[in-house]
């Protein structure tokens, strides 16, 4: 079975911007656009995403400046499983949390979720993605989907159970 | 026995499908350590979570989301966290509530 990583390259799921004057918004509808290219999700999808942002804050920027825009199950506009990868050269401010705390991303993986055990281990792989650190250091520099497939390579996340 | 074993056990965020999967992954990490078998693990939206959440021995959210948990009621611990998938955070958290022993 493929990764998430490779089934990203393999679908074309991926993009990388120039993040230069950027908005987070504008970055959360850039990041959806591979999905939106093959019939994934809408094109107004991520204004979904844009909204629950803007009601609750950026929670879904993680440590290491990763972005994990996404909704809820089967949500409107949702027709595939998958997961839109995007680089960017800057990072892209979204603010700051409840704490006072600076919120940026540069790694973006937005997510689109219909089925729910592809979502599940979407999710499962994605938890241990974002805990390699070396491997998330290689994906922020990647400006290819070779740069992606050999990150994945020289970094592999370990097998779980 | 370990405190948290049979104990029910609850992850919200926004929409039940991400972040809170995650914690839930990363909370399964933390029982799998301590090797704590818990009555029930399982992640839900805030909205749902809200009201379930008194049913719940231990109820872990991001942050942001504390306030929808203030009348939870006394038997409910809320641990409230950064980064929703950070074992450690959640480690540190049942140990501050006293339900981790060292």
């Amino acid at each position: 079975m493929s990764t998430v990583l490779q089934e990203i390259v393999e679908k074309k799921h991926y993009s990388f911007i120039d993040g230069k004057d950027v908005t987070w918004q504008e970055a959360v509808r850039l990041s959806a656009l591979p999905l939106v290219a093959d019939g994934s999700v809408s094109e107004d999808y991520y204004k979904q995403i844009v909204s629950c942002i803007e009601k609750y804050g950026p929670y879904m920027v993680f440590e290491h400046n990763i972005a994990m825009p996404h909704t809820t199950e089967n949500p409107i506009g949702a027709f595939k499983t998958g997961i839109g990868f995007m680089v960017s050269n800057e990072l892209i401010d979204f603010g700051e949390d409840e704490d006072g705390e600076k919120k940026e991303a540069n790694i973006f993986f937005t997510l689109s979720s219909v089925n729910s055990d592809e979502h599940m281990n979407n999710i499962q792989q994605l938890s241990q993605i974002f805990c390699n650190d070396e491997l998330i250091d290689a994906l922020a520099a990647a400006r290819t989907p070779e740069d992606i497939l050999a990150a994945e390579e020289k970094y592999p996340c370990e097998e779980e159970d | 026995m370990a405190k948290l074993d049979g104990k029910k056990l609850l992850a919200c965020c926004a929409n039940g499908a991400g972040s809170s999967l995650m914690m839930e992954n990363a909370i399964k990490k933390v029982m799998t350590k301590y090797s704590i078998k818990p009555g029930e693990l399982r992640h839900c939206a805030v909205s749902e979570g809200k009201s379930a959440a008194r049913n719940y021995d231990v109820v872990f959210c991001a942050k942001t989301f504390i306030k929808n948990f203030e009348d939870v009621g006394p038997n409910t611990t809320v641990i409230p966290l950064k980064n929703v998938m950070s074992d450690k955070e959640i480690e540190a958290g049942l140990k501050e509530a006293g339900l981790l022993d060292e």
